[in-house]
């Protein structure tokens, strides 16, 4: 396995479905480049047993990245990143919206407009 | 893997008692396991764990009720189906490792010697070591190994983490996992280890007091909020 991409660090929280968070820990790694266009991912097997678990939760995982496109399998010679840019840079977009929406949730939930909760929070460090 | 390409249930227990005079051990007992599936059987102390993988192996004969492995009625004959570890000392201790392994290929027809010798080094085994002199860690990677290096389609564990130290469970584990990914075996495991297994497991076999209390999908308990340990506590406090 790749020594620059250690995937013992990925932290589990043992009452969500694990595939899930594989699924956002190893996009998040794609986006910010830890894991760059082409980069060779481990097996099912390899990531299975250097993370102890079930290697169905792992094959899920990158069947869900397979889906939305971010990772690649070509048979007989494993799984990679994709090498499209625009793909990356679409996932970037949709993960910034995401975190854009939770962010607007919790500005409403004190009775803020987005713009104005950004605003609250550079006022108070003045 | 390819869970669904074989029908058969690895495991299918169904309503199996066990009765030692008036005392009844095991009351009822009903589950399956899939094929290529990794389930824990978890419970307190004295729940009868050992007891019913004693009546899974066929090593012991239930009151009433019936196990099939693959579809076929456990006992003699389904001892080429199957790898058992026990939970306490079962090695020849006045042998050395290699000894044992030697013996190993001879006693059993499913014997694969270069599977062997890879989980030799994967598992750091001492060869040369007496199994008396073997620390408990080492032990359990020796008969893990010994479960193994079978062919055997289904491998039953029976607490392989007691007593053992970190670095082994974490050996024992990995291993166990790599073995799972092939897809060609079925494995349960009994243990009150739960942190360390618990994402390991596919689905959960909750026994207490003789009978079972849940038989849960792990996917879905997590799905519904729930870890493995949560789920353990629900059912047993």
């Amino acid at each position: 396995m790749d020594s620059f991409w250690n995937p013992e660090h990925f932290r589990i929280d043992p009452s969500r479905p694990l595939y899930e968070q594989f699924v956002e820990q190893i996009r998040a790694d794609i986006a910010r480049g830890v894991l760059g266009p082409g980069t060779r991912l481990p097996s099912v097997r390899e990531l299975a047993s250097a993370i102890r678990v079930n290697p169905t939760t792992i094959m899920r995982t990158y069947q869900e990245l397979e889906r939305s496109k971010l990772i690649v399998t070509f048979r007989g010679q494993g799984t990679f990143v994709t090498e499209r840019i625009d793909v990356i840079q679409a996932c970037k977009r949709a993960m910034a919206k995401d975190a854009v929406q939770k962010l607007r949730e919790v500005a409403e939930s004190i009775g803020l407009t987005l713009e104005e909760l950004l605003d609250l929070a550079k006022k108070e460090e003045d | 893997m390819n869970i669904g390409a074989k029908a058969k249930q690895a495991i299918d227990c169904r309503q199996v008692s066990l009765r030692r005079g008036k005392k009844e051990i095991l009351r009822e007992v009903t589950f399956t396991v899939g094929h290529g599936q990794i389930a824990g059987l978890l419970g307190p102390n004295g729940a009868g764990k050992s007891t019913l993988l004693r009546i899974l192996t066929g090593l012991l004969e239930p009151t009433s009720g019936e196990v099939r492995l693959f579809g076929q009625p456990a006992g003699i004959s389904s001892l080429r189906q199957l790898a058992f570890l026990p939970d306490r000392e079962s090695l020849p201790h006045w042998l050395s490792a290699a000894d044992w392994l030697f013996f190993s290929e001879g006693i059993y027809p499913d014997w694969d010697p270069q599977k062997a010798a890879y989980l030799t080094d994967r598992l750091s085994i001492k060869l040369g070591t007496r199994i008396s002199d073997l620390s408990r860690g080492e032990e359990a990677r020796l008969q893990l190994l010994t479960c193994l290096a079978r062919k055997a389609p289904l491998v039953i564990l029976d607490e392989p983490f007691t007593g053992v130290d970190l670095i082994s469970r974490e050996q024992i584990a990995s291993t166990i996992i790599s073995d799972l990914a092939d897809g060609e075996r079925t494995f349960l495991i009994a243990t009150h280890d739960i942190r360390e297994m618990e994402n390991l497991f596919d689905r959960l076999i909750l026994i207490g007091g003789g009978q079972i209390q849940a038989v849960d999908d792990v996917e879905e308990l997590r799905t519904a909020g729930k870890s493995v340990e949560s789920r353990y506590r629900e059912v047993f406090s």
